[in-house]
């Protein structure tokens, strides 16, 4: 009995790190990368509410690095994400997911199934820690340091099941400043 | 271009505050013909349309709409789901004494909420014969969702019998409009899928209770239509690509009930009955007589969409276009297979075949049994459980539970939770039990057994709290609406179970919502199914005690504003 | 004044009434009065003795819980212009359950001869397994006392193809000499007609009727001469409105 538990967290972790990969390799580095705050080039205060941001769009310049300070003043959980609409696309799945489980709440993550073993409900990661989002509760503030690669034109949204197809996003521009 | 006046002419004429005085509109009830029904045929209109005008009100404005009749009969208009003093509720008999033919009434109330409402009168049969129209109050602050167009979407019936002629041939014979009832060609098909025994048995069940499963819709012989026209004229809505645009149902029927899908769209449902709600992604959703949803589309594609409106006992559907150009139509999708009731509906459980034993001669019967254990949600906690295949508030095994047709997500009750509540979350103070019954046969339909003119008035005390709980011994879906106040449907959300104007209470089910009585006043009570209110399914609420006088009334006012006003949040 | 006179002028007036609450009134929330005419038979029935029209309407009009109705059933021999059967019944109908109305009046045969006057009381509505019936007891003027029970039922063969079998039994519960009936089981009728509802209103159909005298009642019968026994095709309309 006890090997077949070890057995089933060992078949857990593994299939945790496997499918972790995936999250790391969703496409997230294709947009930049995560940097330590000291690095920012400069500030950006995004304030979400329920259930709209602030503002509707930022832009950045290739190669800045940018610290988000995101804070929540709405009753609701709202996460702030950076990618492209597919990668915002894909996360919306995964979010509905862990909202059917009971994971995310409307308030916030599911502090007690954290720790449960969810191999058994042939879940794959239920975990929320992709580097280029944040999920910030009612109240609290969250910052999110990141470094843009190339030219693009990405979104920041909300993934919160519902919350996306309400207006929970914003352009991100990523070009060259313009010159006279 | 004769597309684009159509669009703009043959759907609807919005109507905002002349210049002159800020908050006056006018509007005038009358006889008018209309093209729907593939002849000119007679309707009642609201400045001569159907439906009448859309009302854009701004949320704190003080209104004054003037309705001048020019039939020669009796008229009223009731805003539905507008909180109102009780003397501007519209109702005859009620609020007032009606409107008088050739006579002029003036409304006098502030828009103290905001959403996507609806009025109609609440005179005779007037609501099927055209007398409607829709609501915007633009809310004051911000709303918790973004889009960059809207659009009314009102869903409605023309017949070409006359309202009253369609009540008097049911009474007659109740089985008058249901042209999809069992036949011997059924009764063979039944034996070859299900044996002789189970076929039998099943038609002595229902034989028994004189009743008979295809009995879904009183009515039949509709022509649905949006905005106020029929699926061949095919009203459409502009899009460009990507944008969000926001589609306010408004079920404006007197008898039907609609499943709504956008083949190839998702909806995010973001308001119900006016109120703002946490939103919820799905992909078909019911709409009762009377309620309101208001949802988020995004189409992607360059192409049209369709909007497709089926009845609920699939006789027919109303359809509109969603088009990045004019002139453009997508595909209409089949009629679903018409739906059955099944035993559990009738209230009786998953009990299958055998009712031996049982006497279903009356309705009656029904009282013993106890209605707690079917359906209803109150206390249970769903957030930690997989999305339920069996909607909570359609009986197990009910022949009316919505199924999406791509087999994707219907909307649940369940899943509506207030964005911003409007209420603190109290104890009731008192339960209140409404039994919904009535005689299909007889088409005799009532509250607890009996109809308005053989009941009391119901009678509740300001600042209560009252639990209703109804309790449906019949087997048709009926949509409750009180006037006056906020019914809190119960759905297990606690602070967060949303406030709403109409409550579908499915067959054989049990359903909870909690009233705030802070409206003074006579308050109407009914069934929102035109001829179940028509035959008896109706009350009057009278809220003793609270401010009377103007003074403190405006006092009130301002206090339910407070709490009322749930603007962009 | 003729039976025709009379049975016109009854007829008329409660028609006139019932016909003109057809429709609804604008009642709102209430007990609407309207009114019912329906002809459920109105019928060519060809035999090999005797070739019979035969009618039974009735009129109606009233409120769910209160309602009076006026029937009117007979046949006519067309070819001797005389009424075989004539019969009337002027009824108070009250709810009494929720499918079944009691009802109490008088009824009234003008033919055959001697014309009687009874007391009727009974039951009329949907019975389990949706059989209409009409359930009647009959005190004649005579002091003699009588049942009927009527029943029909509709297999619906299409939405509109409707094969319904119906039956009549009589008993008599003392003898009506003048009358020719005989106590015990006096008569019985069956029927097996299939219509189509052009409309709810209008369905011509075509059929078969039975009619039997029992007992005491049919040797009566044949002492008079005539047979007890006859079945005829039947075709004609059945209409409400």
């Amino acid at each position: 009995m006890r090997l077949y538990n070890v057995m089933r967290f060992a078949a857990f972790a593994a299939a945790t790190v496997l499918v972790a990969q995936p999250a790391l390799a969703d496409g997230s580095h294709q947009i930049g990368s995560p940097a330590p705050a000291a690095k920012a080039d400069r500030t950006v205060e995004v304030v979400m509410n329920d259930n709209y941001y602030g503002v509707e769009a930022l832009a950045v310049q290739p190669g800045e690095t940018i610290r988000f300070v995101v804070r929540n003043d709405g009753t609701f959980v709202h996460e702030f994400a950076l990618g492209t609409p597919e990668m915002h696309a894909t996360h919306q799945k995964e979010m509905a997911m862990m909202q059917e489980h009971g994971m995310l709440t409307a308030t916030g993550m599911n502090q007690d199934m954290k720790g449960m073993d969810h191999s058994a409900m042939g879940m794959g990661a239920m975990t929320h820690d992709d580097p280029n989002t944040v999920l910030v509760e009612p109240g609290q503030t969250a910052e999110l340091v990141w470094t843009f690669k190339s030219p693009m034109t990405l979104e920041f949204a909300c993934n919160v099941p519902g919350h996306y197809e309400s207006g929970m996003v914003g352009t991100l521009t990523v070009a060259p400043p313009t010159t006279k | 271009m004769k597309r684009l006046v159509a669009l703009a002419a043959a759907g609807i004429a919005t109507f905002t505050a002349s210049a002159a005085s800020a908050a006056t509109y006018d509007i005038s009830i009358g006889r008018t013909t209309i093209d729907v029904l593939g002849e000119p045929s007679p309707a009642m209109a609201i400045n001569g349309t159907v439906p009448g005008p859309i009302l854009r009100f701004k949320e704190g404005e003080d209104l004054v709409i003037n309705v001048a009749n020019t039939l020669d009969e009796d008229t009223s208009i009731h805003w539905h789901g507008l909180i109102v003093p009780s003397s501007e509720d519209g109702v005859p008999g009620l609020s007032f004494d009606g409107i008088k033919p050739g006579t002029t009434h003036t409304y006098r109330f502030p828009a103290q909420q905001s959403g996507t409402y609806w009025y109609h009168s609440h005179s005779g049969l007037q609501e099927q014969e055209g007398v409607y129209g829709a609501i915007i109050i633009e809310p004051t602050a911000r709303e918790p969702f973004r889009y960059d167009r809207d659009y009314v979407i009102m869903l409605s019936e023309a017949h070409p019998t006359s309202p009253y002629q369609m009540l008097a041939n049911v009474k007659k014979q109740a089985d008058y409009y249901n042209y999809g009832q069992r036949t011997l060609g059924t009764f063979l098909d039944d034996i070859a899928e299900k044996g002789l025994d189970a076929t039998l048995s099943d038609r002595l069940a229902w034989g028994g209770m004189r009743m008979t499963p295809t009995d879904i819709a009183d009515t039949s012989g509709y022509t649905f239509l949006v905005n106020g026209r029929n699926a061949d004229q095919n009203w459409s809505g502009l899009f460009k690509s990507g944008e969000r645009v926001r589609l306010r149902f408004i079920n404006a029927g007197a008898m039907t009930y609609f499943d709504v899908r956008i083949p190839g769209l998702e909806m995010t449902v973001v308001q119900a009955d006016g109120n703002n709600v946490q939103p919820v992604k799905v992909d078909e959703l019911r709409i009762a007589v009377a309620e309101t949803y208001d949802v988020i589309v995004t189409p992607k594609e360059d192409k049209a969409y369709t909007i497709f409106a089926q009845s609920m006992d699939r006789a027919g559907f109303a359809r509109a276009t969603l088009a990045p150009r004019e002139g453009m139509a997508a595909e209409i999708p089949p009629l679903g297979p018409r739906p059955q009731l099944t035993m559990a509906d009738m209230g009786h459980g998953s009990m299958g075949g055998s009712m031996a034993g049982m006497d279903h001669g009356s309705m009656s019967d029904m009282k013993g049994m106890d209605h707690g254990t079917m359906g209803g949600m109150a206390g249970m906690d769903h957030s930690q459980m997989a999305a339920p295949a069996q909607d909570p508030f359609y009986a197990p095994g009910s022949g009316l539970t919505p199924k999406a047709a791509n087999g994707g997500k219907v909307l649940s009750y369940a899943d509506l939770k207030a964005q911003k509540p409007l209420y603190a979350l109290r104890e009731p103070t008192r339960e209140i039990e409404v039994r919904l019954t009535g005689n299909m046969e007889r088409y005799i339909w009532s509250i607890n057994g009996k109809t308005y003119s053989e009941a009391d008035p119901i009678r509740l005390q300001y600042g209560e709290r009252v639990r209703f709980k109804f309790v449906n011994e019949t087997m048709m879906s009926h949509p409750m609406h009180l006037h006056g106040m906020w019914s809190i449907l119960d759905n297990g959300n606690g602070a967060w179970n949303p406030a709403k104007h109409v409550l579908n209470i499915a067959p054989g089910t049990t359903l909870a919502a909690e009233v705030e009585v802070d409206a003074p006043g006579k308050w109407a009570f009914h069934c929102h199914l035109m001829f179940h209110m028509a035959t008896g399914m109706f009350r009057e609420v009278i809220v003793e005690g609270g401010p009377q006088t103007a003074a403190a009334a405006a006092t009130a006012a301002a206090d339910t504003t407070a709490h009322a006003a749930h603007g962009g949040m | 004044m003729t039976i025709i006179t009379k049975l016109g002028g009854c007829a008329a007036a409660l028609f006139l009434v019932a016909a003109t609450t057809s429709t609804v009134s604008a009642a709102e929330a209430g007990n609407p009065v309207w009114g019912l005419v329906k002809v459920d038979k109105l019928e060519y029935r060809a035999a090999d003795e005797t070739n019979t029209v035969a009618w039974d309407a009735q009129a109606r009009a009233g409120t769910d819980t209160n309602k009076v109705a006026f029937k009117t059933a007979g046949e006519y021999v067309p070819d001797d212009d005389s009424f075989e059967k004539v019969e009337t019944q002027l009824l108070y109908m009250r709810m009494a359950t929720d499918f079944f109305d009691i009802q109490a009046g008088v009824r009234h045969d003008f033919e055959p001869g001697p014309e009687r006057t009874y007391a009727v009381l009974g039951v009329n509505g949907l019975a389990p397994q949706w059989f209409e019936v009409d359930a009647n007891l009959f005190l004649s003027d005579h002091g003699d006392a009588s049942a009927r029970v009527e029943a029909e039922y509709d297999i619906l063969l299409t939405q509109r193809l409707i094969l319904q079998p119906q039956a009549e039994i009589n008993i008599a519960f003392s003898d009506d000499r003048p009358l020719g009936i005989g106590a015990g089981f006096s008569s019985i009728e069956a029927g097996l007609r299939l219509r189509y509802e052009i409309e709810r209103e209008f369905a011509p159909y075509i059929g078969v009727a039975w009619e039997r005298g029992l007992g005491e009642t049919a040797i009566r019968t044949r002492a008079d001469g005539e047979d007890p026994e006859r079945t005829s095709l039947v075709a004609g309309v059945a209409v409400f409105f």
